[in-house]
């Protein structure tokens, strides 16, 4: 290395250099090791987002913002190895005010490790906790320079001009100023409005998460979703009998049991950060992935079953990050906008002082499902990608005590990530069906307006 | 020489050093070994049983203090959770005997609490009561009652006297109610219902047979519930902690005070003396402890009325305080009080002065006992004998539950694989909660509401974790000593050293058959004019009974000039001239019926039925400051309504204007023969209405004039709407139309136009928070600023007022400020701070709020209220723990700071500017005057003697939970500097209500007082003179 640093610099030898380098390098690996292109593998770049996901957890995120940390690292790195692989498209000029990356000459650069260098790097700027991800990428780093110091530097390097280039289009995606805006004001007078729930009662999340920059959308209101059902306590009013559904469907499979299938099917897809339990002064929270992680779940099971190579690989990730992302865009602004009460609370005051729904009711308002429109936008595109009738064991929730479960496509899936919910006793059913509707428009949306393989 | 210095210094080094040694504590902590009392609270937690299985799983045993042998020394019975319960026999000499087995009172039930003694069955020897937990996790047993057989042993008798309760016991207070002669029993029991959701108040009137609190009445040694009947609430909410016993009123009845944990409201029942009680807590307290645990009473400011403290677990140390959870969110206290029906309650301790039959005044904060840790016993007595009631409070916790890394980070490592399991959580889990063994508190009282904090003075600053709490005279010298239950370490002892240092005077009362300890008895020590009174309830503190004598302090006084001893049934007799230093035995003697008759006050303000027509009930149009911007203070967009008097439509009467609010229509109310109407023509409303207070907070205006001819007009300027610190300029207006602007003034909310130089025209004053008093000197129309006082004087003043305090004949200026009962602290040498800069720069301004403690800034808010405006911070601390303990510049880096702008406050007394030869010294109000902000003054001749006095108002609301509600202030009537009357004396309590002016008018030639209240109704009271 220090020999290598020297002859360069050197111009007077530089005639005989090459020949000389040569017999230098060979006689050098010959002694220590091969330095051949370090291998990144699909693997690699999974276990790095599956390192997000998990300091995600920690620092609970919620899920709007886990799309957010998921979607930004995932563009880095496309970008990165479509500008070396002719079978992707840069997403510059298709993404809301989103230019082309810097490129490089340096041939040395490593352009999948460059890529999951940025995606790090990057995520690691996205969460908290910055030295849960330093502490797993310095062990990369590490690995890879004994291998090849060489072209990890380069690649680092590049990646670091990368990463810059992306920092300062997130900066302007509105999140910095989202975070100071006002709080949501609970409407206490209106008895259709959301009020917070128990037990920790907690404010509206991110009320104004409709004002972040979309990517594919042109605003966040595009797919705004016809109304609920208008609110009314009459007995037969449409809205009276959803509300019903939820408390007779509830009791219904609460009499079968935990192990009935309705339980199963909503406690497999709670994907509730923070279900935050109390026992008189002793609290604690169980934790649990996003929707949005659990289809970064899926997508990383369809790549492994499928034995997608690398680029094939960031692009699934990729592609089905953005619609996610955009879907809580579309998502968010109708939450608030309809500003709809949740069926715990109604049926507390009006049914069963003493009814709580299978799943923690989380703390926004409900309509429309985040989970329905999240999972019919990721289904969407990952059927565009992978397939219709694409049939997998959805083995995602293993790590938190939760069972294996089985689909024959991905819009199955979707289908019963929606419905969960009304089994979990928080969405009326419009939520669920109109959630859904959504979330496969936003994702037909992404599918038409992104071109991303040549 | 050199050498003998150096052996000086190592001399005094070592005198140093003992003068910080264990000795010279007042309290001396008597060893196991030496004292024979062994016993300990032993805990066993395991993975199916644990606080996660029973949520008091760490409120700790009883402990009841009396004479069981009537040998004259108090003896001790500890009552443990899981294992026996044990009684010393005191044998003199601090030496204690363990006879539990010989006396048969280990006690059969799985889970013990509180013990008392008390002599249940009236034969004048002192019985053992234990409450259990039974129902619950297989918790056996029930309530047990030793009864005492005269030789050091005791028969189990509680089924035989229907006291064998078999429910969810905390403790139990064995007082005469219905004064039959003989003791009746509150059992206090405590709720297991789930606390997730908050529920309807409407639970409390269904009583729940384990939960619900018992009132049984002594029908001749058989005991018959009378809960219902006598009007006792039972619910399956009422977490009942706290019990304490008093006549509250003063009407010869026992009244109770329950304190309930979370967010069932306490219970404040008045004896109605026919055998029911009518709960009355909304009537007398504007606030409660929110968690509230141990209570005591006792009359600490010698007025004869008892006083209360109920504790809750606030701590004081910068580093728990700022890791553990706090106090509820602004919208989840709205929606708990307005929706769901429950009172305002906080999470401090809460100290109430009772105001006989007005709203007691919260002083906790005032008087620096607010935080004391997860505290469970309070008890007041005076330790140190100097005549002040001193407090003691017992503290810690084996884990501390609420710890916040606890619950958001530390916990769900570990049970995140458990999410299918129905036992989320695990012995080793719940280990790492953190300790919560601390020190527990000693404050000496002073001769009014104040107390100083001695611990590590008067006793060891040792962390414990002690519950249950009493206090007799062990050792028989005159002095109390403590005794504590803790928690996994052996008792504690604390032997009172105060001995011959000061003198004291102890009671015993030998009663009637029945009630032989005279419970419920009350006796007034007068001397030189100063009353010390005691009230004898035994069962105080928490869980726990105190030995049933009374004991008085009397510093150096030999001889007390009298004693009045009344009776449980309501008779007295007086002693004179009664050595001190002594312990009298005091028995019924030619006792007279004793009147509770109150010496009638003559009010000088009387209340107006009908309001003379002036029905303006104001609300507040913007009601989510906090929303916009979440670090503010406090709220700017509640200051109204703004008013205004005038004349109208110029038929000589004066009218009334109000308006409500930056958006609100103004309206008029004309004056008639028969009062006020309203006037809903509107052809009456004047065309411009220059308003004389501050209007919301857009821009606030106060307009005044220089009535000398020419007009000068003023206009301050308070706040920027969303932006808090950003002041807008205020203005004067000259008459020849010229402006200037005055940039850097503070937050405009009053100013006065008054003579101060004395050279014939009006001078400007103008006051304002974050701003020092400012004076304009009028010189030939030209406005000047001068600088009259000789310290900065920042406050957050909210109105000024003339008038000669000091009866000097010259013109003093009474000032409104925040007072002294707040968590905001400010002082000359540590001014309070608040920072204003877009520290994330985002765009988006926030405010940032440092006081001062133990030599160091803090910023008042903790990580989840701060990072919420400020996201960086969650990167910077991602641990609480690491938040937690530092400092400003520690969070926020000095360059950070230096570049923001910096508002300082020096003082939050309210007081007044005494003239001295035109230059003004600030002089503070008397404590009564600083329970909450001062928000108006009028001045009139309110009593008719031909001299002006001032009535001053207050109270405000506007901020968040973190700081509570400063309802205290019942107004006052100022007729000089040494003649301050709290207002409810002359027949106006303004307390519990937000006053905003004070306004004197005439109707038929009758002076009329106007209060006008923030959010609520116009109040008009008749001034009778």
């Amino acid at each position: 290395m220090s020999m290598y640093m020297k002859l360069k610099d050197s111009t007077t030898t530089m005639r005989i250099l090459p020949f000389l380098f040569l017999v230098f390098l060979l006689n050098s690996c010959q002694e220590k090791q091969e330095l051949v292109p370090v291998e990144i593998t699909p693997e690699d770049y999974q276990n790095a987002v599956d390192h997000v996901t998990e300091i995600m957890i920690h620092d609970i995120f919620s899920p709007p913002q886990a799309s957010r940390i998921y979607v930004y690292p995932n563009i880095a790195a496309y970008e990165i190895i479509s500008h070396v692989d002719p079978d992707y498209k840069s997403l510059a000029g298709q993404i809301t005010d989103f230019t082309p990356i810097p490129t490089t000459s340096d041939s040395l650069v490593n352009y999948p490790m460059a890529a999951l260098i940025a995606h790090m790097d990057l995520s690691k700027a996205l969460v908290f906790s910055e030295e849960k991800m330093t502490s797993y990428s310095d062990s990369l780093n590490n690995t890879w320079s004994e291998k090849n110091n060489l072209e990890f530097e380069a690649s680092k390097e590049y990646a670091m001009k990368v990463v810059d280039h992306m920092n300062r289009w997130i900066d302007a995606d509105n999140y910095k100023q989202t975070r100071t805006m006002s709080k949501f004001t609970v409407d206490i007078d209106d008895p259709a409005r959301w009020q917070p729930t128990p037990p920790a009662y907690m404010d509206g999340i991110e009320p104004h998460w409709n004002k972040i920059r979309p990517l594919v959308l042109d605003s966040a209101a595009q797919f705004k979703p016809e109304p609920p059902p208008p609110f009314s306590m009459e007995k037969n009013s449409e809205f009276y009998k959803e509300l019903e559904e939820v408390y007779e469907v509830s009791e219904e499979i609460t009499k079968k049991g935990d192990e009935s299938e309705e339980i199963e099917i909503a406690q497999f897809w709670d994907c509730n950060p923070y279900v935050s339990v109390t026992r008189g002064h002793l609290m604690f929270a169980t934790k649990k992935i996003t929707p949005g992680a659990h289809w970064m779940g899926i997508t990383e099971i369809a790549c492994k079953d499928t034995d997608a190579e690398f680029n094939r690989t960031v692009h699934a990730y990729t592609k089905s990050s953005i619609a996610m992302f955009d879907a809580f865009i579309s998502c968010w602004d109708e939450k608030y906008r309809s500003n709809l009460i949740r069926p715990e609370t109604l049926i507390n005051q009006y049914i069963d002082e003493n009814w709580k729904p299978i799943l923690q009711t989380p703390p926004f308002p409900e309509y429309v499902s985040g989970h329905s429109v999240v999972s019919g936008a990721a289904a969407t595109v990952l059927t565009e990608i992978f397939g219709d009738n694409f049939s997998f064991m959805d083995d995602t929730e293993l790590p938190y005590g939760l069972p294996v479960r089985g689909f024959d496509s991905f819009n199955k899936a979707a289908e019963e990530a929606a419905v969960s919910r009304l089994y979990g006793g928080i969405h009326y059913r419009a939520a669920i069906d109109e959630g859904l509707t959504q979330g496969q428009m936003v994702g037909q949306w992404v599918i038409q307006n992104l071109q991303m393989k040549q | 020489m050199a050498l003998i210095n150096k052996y000086l210094f190592g001399l005094a080094l070592l005198v140093m050093l003992c003068g910080c040694s264990e000795n010279d504590l007042l309290f001396e902590l008597r060893t196991p070994s030496r004292s024979g009392v062994d016993f300990e609270n032993k805990l066993t937690e395991n993975d199916s049983l644990n606080i996660l299985d029973y949520l008091y799983f760490y409120n700790g045993g009883g402990l009841a203090m009396g004479d069981i042998n009537n040998d004259g020394l108090p003896d001790l019975y500890f009552s443990a959770n899981q294992e026996q319960n044990k009684l010393y026999l005191n044998k003199g000499n601090l030496e204690f005997e363990d006879i539990t087995q010989s006396a048969g009172v280990r006690g059969n039930s799985t889970w013990n609490t509180g013990a008392v003694m008390a002599d249940v069955n009236g034969d004048g020897w002192l019985d053992i009561y234990v409450t259990a937990v039974v129902g619950i996790n297989g918790f056996k047993g029930h309530n047990e009652l030793f009864i005492n057989n005269k030789d050091n042993t005791f028969t189990e008798s509680a089924a035989e006297f229907g006291l064998d309760l078999a429910t969810y016991g905390t403790t139990a207070s064995f007082f005469d109610y219905d004064l039959d002669g003989d003791l009746d029993v509150y059992v206090l029991n405590h709720a297991v219902h789930t606390e997730e959701s908050f529920g309807k108040v409407q639970l409390r009137y269904t009583r729940n047979e384990k939960s619900g609190d018992r009132l049984l009445r002594n029908d001749g040694n058989t005991f018959t519930d009378v809960s219902e009947e006598a009007g006792i609430y039972g619910g399956v909410n009422a977490y009942g902690l706290g019990l304490a016993t008093s006549d509250f009123n003063r009407d010869g009845y026992p009244d109770i005070y329950v304190g309930n944990d979370f967010h069932e409201d306490d219970y404040f029942y008045l004896n109605n003396g026919d055998g029911t009680f009518t709960e009355s807590l909304r009537k007398y307290f504007g606030h409660t402890s929110r968690f509230s645990m141990g209570n005591d009473v006792a009359d600490i400011n010698h007025d004869g009325l008892p006083d209360l403290i109920s504790l809750d677990m606030s701590p004081e140390d910068e580093k728990v305080l700022k890791s553990s959870e706090g106090d509820d969110t602004y919208q989840t206290l709205e929606m708990r009080t307005q929706q769901y029906g429950y009172h305002f309650q906080y999470t401090r301790n809460m100290l109430y002065i009772n105001q006989d039959d007005n709203p007691f005044t919260e002083t906790a904060l005032l008087s620096g006992i607010a935080a004391t840790d997860w505290s469970w016993s309070a008890l007041f007595s005076d330790f140190d004998q100097d005549g002040e009631q001193d407090l003691f409070v017992s503290n810690g916790i084996p884990k501390r539950p609420n710890d916040m890394d606890f619950i958001r980070f530390v916990s769900s490592d570990k049970i995140k694989n458990r999410a299918n399991e129905k036992r989320l959580i695990d012995q080793s889990a719940l280990e790492m909660m953190p300790s919560g063994a601390v020190s527990n508190y000693i404050f000496k009282g002073n001769a009014s509401i104040g107390f100083t904090n001695k611990t590590e003075q008067w006793i060891s600053g040792n962390p414990t974790v002690s519950g249950a709490t009493a206090i007799g005279d062990l050792d028989g010298d005159g002095d109390l000593d403590i005794v504590t239950n803790n928690i996994n370490q052996p008792a504690g002892l604390y032997i009172n050293k105060t001995n011959d240092q000061a003198r004291y005077l102890k009671i015993r009362f030998d009663y009637r058959k029945g009630n032989s300890f005279g419970i419920g008895s009350k006796v007034e020590a007068w001397n030189d004019g100063v009353l010390q009174y005691k009230e004898l309830f035994p069962c105080r503190g928490w869980q726990a009974s105190s030995e049933p004598i009374i004991h008085f302090g009397m510093d150096d006084i030999l001889e007390v000039d009298s004693l009045k001893i009344i009776w449980p049934d309501n008779t007295y007799q007086v002693l004179s001239e009664v050595m001190t230093n002594q312990t009298l035995t005091i028995s019924p003697q030619n006792s007279a019926p004793y009147s509770y008759l109150k010496p009638a006050i003559d009010p000088i303000f009387k209340k107006v039925n009908g309001n003379l027509g002036l029905n303006y009930r104001h609300q507040d149009i913007e009601n989510n400051d906090f929303d916009y911007q979440k670090l503010i203070p406090y709220k700017v967009s509640d200051r109204g309504p703004i008013m205004m008097t005038l004349d109208s439509n110029n038929d000589s009467l004066t009218d009334v204007l109000f308006r409500g609010g930056t958006k609100a229509e103004a309206i008029l109310f004309l004056q008639n023969k028969l009062g006020f109407t309203k006037d809903s023509s509107n052809e009456n409303m004047p065309d411009s209405v220059d308003f004389t207070s501050p209007d919301s907070y857009s821009s606030q205006y106060f307009v005044s004039e220089d009535t000398n001819g020419d007009t000068l007009k003023f206009e301050g300027g308070y706040t920027t709407r969303y932006d808090f610190g950003n002041i807008p300029p205020s203005k004067v207006y000259y008459p020849d139309g010229k402006q200037e602007l005055l940039e850097d003034l503070g937050m405009v909310t009053d100013a006065v136009w008054n003579d101060f130089d004395q050279d014939g025209d009006k001078d400007l004053i103008v006051v304002g928070e974050w701003m020092s008093p400012k004076f304009f000197r009028n010189n030939d129309g030209e406005l000047i600023e001068d600088i009259l006082t000789d310290l900065p004087l920042n406050g957050l003043w909210q109105t000024i007022i003339p008038f000669d305090i000091d009866k000097d004949g010259d013109t003093d200026y009474l000032l409104g400020n925040w007072g002294l009962n707040s968590k905001f602290t400010a002082s000359q040498n540590a001014p309070m701070v608040m920072y204003y800069d877009d520290f994330d720069e985002n765009g988006t301004t926030e405010t940032v709020v440092a006081t001062f403690k133990n030599g160091k800034y803090y910023p008042l808010m903790g990580l989840n209220e701060l990072s919420a405006q400020m996201n960086f911070l969650r990167k910077k601390f991602t641990t609480f723990e690491s938040f937690a303990g530092k400092t400003m510049t520690e969070i926020f880096g000095e360059e950070a700071l230096s570049k923001a702008t910096k508002f300082e406050v020096n003082t939050l007394a309210s007081g007044f500017l005494r003239n001295t030869d035109n230059s003004f010294i600030f002089t503070e109000f008397p404590e009564i005057m600083q329970t909450a902000p001062i928000m108006a003054f009028e001045c009139f001749d309110f009593n008719g003697d031909g001299k002006e006095s001032v009535l001053a108002g207050g109270n405000y609301f506007g901020v968040i939970p973190f700081h509570g509600r400063y309802d205290s202030f019942p107004g006052a009537l100022i007729d000089s500097e040494t003649e301050i009357r709290s207002a409810h004396t002359v027949g106006i309590d303004l307390s519990l209500k937000s006053v905003r002016h004070l306004r004197v008018i005439r109707h038929n030639n009758q002076p009329y007082l106007l209060v006008i209240n923030n959010n609520d109704d116009v109040d008009v009271y008749e001034i009778k003179r």
